[in-house]
């Protein structure tokens, strides 16, 4: 096929050398129903997306060099291969901390913000730049799952399972326009979950859904038999309805956006990871608002699982035995997990109530900080030298450990009392 | 469907047959075939065979090339009086790219059959036809050379790489 005619009018313009800009494509995307949607990216947009990847940990080495002049210390990065260092600032140690391939440059600016309360628009490109340049950064899979399924691609299962995880990690079906169905939500009745009543309300609720479970706990085997040979018809609903809580969730989180006037940049469906289905709305315009807002805006998403879980420990309750009280209070119990998993900060998930934590703090790296200075412990490869910060890192991951652990052995515990 | 007159008043707007005399635009009125595509219809997918050319009447005409998956690439963008996919009526390959309607399009068809007879009995008028084909032809190279340019650039861009200092 050829394209030709008053001279083809491209999808991207033509270089213009009298002004800078930033590069653009136009890119065409198809749906499934065959209609599609034409998309300008620009060059920035895909920059600002990118994940970093340091080295291998056994492929550079960091040094502290005490000043006694700033009274703030600076670093030397040598990379072992080329022999070739670099000096680097607190602030740029910071962000080389988090150049694990997981997080993308948005998100280390904001981390950047959390912990320096400003931002220098230059220092992310020049440091990725210097690091470039002393080939201390690489492409590699993030996790170590992927590290593995790499590696081994000659295996049909495993490449089949790589393949699988990129294809479910791919899909995506999210929306960038979405400020405007946020603001209808928060007009047509959305302001009012920021309403003292109404939290007030939900609290109570809590409260009662609580004292309801109480009463439903001493005849949990009872209830559970209840669900006859409907286990799987009902483990089918529980999950479709506890999707359909995680994106209520997610709404509510957009709306408290609307409420302190920031914007929704995106909300839409994706695979976590490749495997676990999930909602997710974008809130990082909340990190320029005030800490009251920040942290209502991490608490209203969660409060929907308290809501629903109390709701269904009210039906459970007062409903005579049979497959809807056995549904009812299976949903209450999930949704009451939901809540306190979402807003316990020690389980080594990155969930609302870790945020809020690490807002409170002050320490937006606490997990990878944390995980980082007990691992160097465990291995030897630091001594244990008390401070402030040694003590929240070992309490954090010894909190979170405990509660692994405890609801480790909670859940073991409730499937032996229920199979024996 | 237009009239001939206006199809033949038409043609004298397309480039490839402005030197085109009266006579040879009556005649070639007559063998160009009218289509119409609803708003995001597919014309023809990258790979298929084909047998026509065609002229934009009315509309926008996209052409896309598969880049991943479900995304491609967008090429051009073709309005009324421009044409495409006459490679495929001289080197007999496959469709290089996707068309579709940007928006409700009215198309004109001339398929090879025609085009050659159209050569065989007017040959001042196929000359002028080629003409004006190697010059579209010469245009479409820059123009492809100055998207190449600009999708490395997008490249550079993107992965924040500095080529100047390395």
């Amino acid at each position: 096929m050829g394209t030709g005619g008053h001279g083809p009018r491209h999808g991207v313009a033509v270089t213009d050398t009298t002004a800078p800009r930033r590069a653009k494509l136009e890119l065409l995307v198809r749906r499934d129903d065959e209609s599609f949607e034409v998309q300008a990216v620009s060059s920035s947009a895909a920059w600002i997306q990118m994940r970093p990847t340091r080295v291998a940990t056994d492929s550079f080495e960091l040094a502290e060099v005490p000043s006694r002049v700033r009274g703030e210390p600076s670093y030397i990065l040598k990379n072992l291969r080329t022999e070739r260092f670099l000096a680097l600032s607190g602030q740029e140690r910071f962000l080389w901390d988090q150049m694990d391939g997981n997080t993308s440059l948005q998100e280390m600016a904001t981390g950047y913000v959390l912990k320096y309360g400003q931002f220098n628009f230059d220092i992310i490109p020049t440091l990725i730049r210097k690091l470039q340049q002393a080939q201390l950064l690489t492409l590699e899979p993030a996790s170590r799952l992927r590290r593995v399924l790499a590696r081994n691609r000659q295996q049909r299962l495993l490449r089949a399972t790589e393949l699988t995880l990129f294809a479910l990690e791919r899909i995506n079906v999210s929306s960038r326009r979405v400020q405007p169905f946020f603001g209808g939500l928060y007009r047509w009745g959305g302001f009012l979950l920021f309403t003292p009543t109404v939290a007030v309300l939900c609290g109570l609720l809590g409260v009662l859904g609580i004292v309801a479970a109480v009463r439903l706990w001493q005849s949990t085997e009872a209830i559970i038999s209840d669900f006859g040979h409907h286990k799987i018809v009902a483990a089918v609903a529980i999950n479709a309805l506890l999707l359909a809580a995680v994106a209520l969730h997610q709404l509510v989180h957009g709306v408290a956006l609307v409420h302190y006037h920031r914007r929704v940049r995106e909300f839409g469906f994706t695979f976590l990871h490749g495997i676990i289905p999930t909602f997710y709305v974008d809130v990082t315009d909340i990190f320029m608002a005030s800490r009251r807002a920040r942290v209502v805006t991490a608490i209203s998403g969660t409060v929907v699982h308290l809501v629903l879980g109390a709701l269904w420990f009210f039906i459970a309750l007062h409903t005579s035995s049979g497959f809807l009280r056995a549904f009812a209070a299976t949903c209450g119990i999930i949704q009451f997990k939901s809540f306190l998993l979402a807003l316990w900060p020690f389980f080594f998930i990155e969930m609302d109530g870790y945020h809020v934590l690490v807002d409170a703090l002050g320490v937006p790296t606490l997990k990878s900080d944390a995980l980082a200075y007990v691992g160097g412990l465990l291995r030897g490869a630091s001594p244990l030298q008390w401070s402030r910060e040694a003590a929240l890192y070992v309490g954090y991951v010894a909190l979170s450990a405990l509660s692994v652990a405890g609801f480790a052995a909670f859940f073991v515990a409730v499937v032996i009392h229920w199979t024996s | 469907m237009a009239s001939v007159a206006e199809t033949a008043e038409f043609l004298q707007t397309v480039r490839l047959f402005r030197d085109f005399d009266e006579p040879a635009l009556l005649a070639l009125t007559a063998r160009l075939r009218e289509r119409k595509l609803r708003k995001g219809q597919v014309l023809f997918r990258e790979g298929d065979q084909g047998e026509e050319m065609f002229l934009v009447r009315d509309g926008t005409i996209l052409v896309s090339k598969a880049v991943t998956g479900k995304v491609e690439q967008v090429l051009a963008r073709f309005g009324p009086g421009d044409f495409f996919g006459e490679m495929t009526l001289f080197d007999r390959s496959p469709r290089s790219a996707t068309i579709q309607a940007e928006s409700d399009t009215v198309l004109l068809a001339l398929d090879r059959q025609n085009l050659t007879q159209l050569i065989e009995v007017n040959p001042r008028a196929a000359a002028a036809f080629f003409h004006s084909l190697v010059q579209v032809f010469i245009e479409r190279l820059r123009a492809s050379g100055e998207l190449v340019a600009e999708i490395t650039r997008w490249g550079l861009e993107a992965t924040g790489l500095d080529m100047e200092s390395r």
